[in-house]
């Protein structure tokens, strides 16, 4: 996947829900809350973390891996984007 | 390749270090001090450590045919490896950059490390550890205690893994720290001289800087630094079954019975090609999980379990297979079949037993996506 085009918010929150929703194998509303859903298992969790930091060059170290940046795919499409220096709507 | 280099400077330095000497460091229970230093200070027992730390860098893939080397001639050296590598992991992966600048190159450059996540209460189910990481302006106080924690007994510092806040952290504490007890574990059954010890903390005081990450979810953080213990142990299990398939073929070719060689008795050759089948299994299983961690691809995180286990079953089902074809030959204590006989076994049981690596793959073919 080129991510040189999609280095948008908007863009990185799609590719985000496409890998969630393809391993889960159902439709993730970005605001929905993956823990509470009992969606994500510890080791789906580490996944993530390797899959964003391989999918968007990025890398999620020590205070940047709490839980509240995974709890859903807006949050850590807000993660990327910062990680990334891509400018956010004022309400991500 | 600078790194294949320095790997193959540090197999040679391997073989005069061990040479003949793990049965005595085995049934002593101990790694002379000067080995451990000789290859902690080269950075030859956390060879993933970058070279901007001081470390050799080497690739997944590298770092896993030199733990298999080093596990075919000693487990219990090759144990405290993992420990150390596992250490420094966490620390990458947990740790702020001014963190990295202040353990990595220490843990590359001589000093000696380990991680403790067990607990009296707490072992397949980690969830339930009880030990605390408490804030203090800027300090922290961590209170528990670890129990088979591997290496403690050589370590100058211990990461602890413990409860912070509604979540988890780990800790850095020097093993010199006031509160801390480090007691050997008597006379376990495989890897006899990896240090297991267990580890109390009594109101141990330290900076607050000394925290790695904190607030991750327990068993997100649990997970990230298990996966290094997990993909070395695997490969570690390489080792141990190279080392079975050398002494078994070794004496199935010259050990004479009924007028030839045991290797000419079918019944001995399905030991051998079973142990062929094994080692080379284990072997294509460690080699795509390191490719994962190479590439950085997610599915690392299946594909280390994956790994962990088909090396560890295989890695005791043919040492016993080793033993069985080398009968009374190996059948005293410090052999190097009848180490690897106890010290397979041993690997089914930590980083995750058997039983919770299946759970843990039950889990993930439920969920998988299809294809």
């Amino acid at each position: 996947m080129s991510m040189d085009q999609a280095v948008t918010a908007e863009g990185i929150e799609q590719a985000i829900t496409e890998f969630v929703s393809g391993r889960v194998k159902a439709e993730v509303p970005a605001d929905e809350d993956l823990f509470a859903s009992g969606l994500v298992s510890s080791m789906f969790a580490m996944e993530l973390v390797v899959h964003l930091e391989q999918a968007f060059s990025v890398q999620i170290l020590g205070d940047d891996l709490k839980r509240d940046n995974f709890r859903t795919v807006q949050a850590m499409t807000a993660l990327v984007a910062r990680l990334r220096g891509v400018e956010q709507p004022a309400d991500a | 390749m600078p790194e294949t280099e320095t790997l193959t400077g540090a197999r040679k330095l391997i073989d005069d270090l061990v040479g003949d000497r793990a049965a005595e460091w085995d049934r002593a229970g101990l790694i002379p001090d000067d080995v451990l230093r000789t290859l902690a200070t080269r950075g030859l027992l956390c060879v993933g450590v970058p070279e901007t730390f001081g470390g050799p860098g080497a690739s997944s893939a590298a770092n896993g045919e030199f733990t298999a080397y080093v596990g075919s001639r000693c487990s219990s050296l090759r144990s405290v490896m993992t420990s150390q590598g596992m250490a420094a992991w966490t620390i990458q992966r947990l740790g702020s950059p001014q963190q990295h600048a202040e353990y990595l190159p220490k843990l590359a450059g001589g000093k000696l490390a380990a991680v403790a996540f067990s607990e009296p209460e707490a072992g397949s189910d980690l969830s339930a550890m009880t030990t605390t990481i408490e804030p203090d302006g800027d300090t922290v106080t961590v209170r528990g205690q670890k129990v088979w924690t591997t290496a403690a007994h050589y370590a100058d510092m211990i990461v602890v893994v413990g409860r912070y806040g509604s979540g988890a952290a780990a800790v850095v504490v020097p093993a010199s720290a006031p509160g801390v007890t480090v007691s050997r574990v008597p006379q376990p059954s495989g890897c006899r001289a990896a240090g297991h010890a267990d580890v109390r903390l009594d109101d141990v005081r330290l900076p607050a800087s000394a925290v790695l990450g904190g607030g991750q979810p327990l068993m997100l953080l649990v997970t990230t630094a298990l996966a290094y213990g997990r993909i070395s142990v695997a490969w570690g299990c390489v080792g141990i079954l190279r080392a079975c398939l050398d002494a078994a073929r070794g004496h199935a070719r010259s050990r004479q019975q009924f007028g030839k060689p045991l290797a000419g008795h079918q019944l001995v050759g399905r030991h051998l090609a079973n142990l062929l089948t094994a080692e080379q299994i284990a072997t294509r299983v460690c080699e795509h999980a390191s490719r994962c961690w190479d590439d950085g691809s997610p599915e690392m995180v299946v594909a280390t379990v994956l790994a962990k286990q088909v090396s560890a079953v295989h890695a005791a089902q043919g040492a016993a297979a080793a033993v069985q074809v080398l009968g009374s030959a190996a059948a005293h204590e410090g052999h190097v079949v009848e180490r690897a006989y106890r010290d397979a076994k041993l690997m089914e049981l930590i980083e995750g037993s058997t039983e919770i690596c299946q759970l843990i793959l039950a889990d993930h073919a439920v969920s998988m996506p299809g294809r």
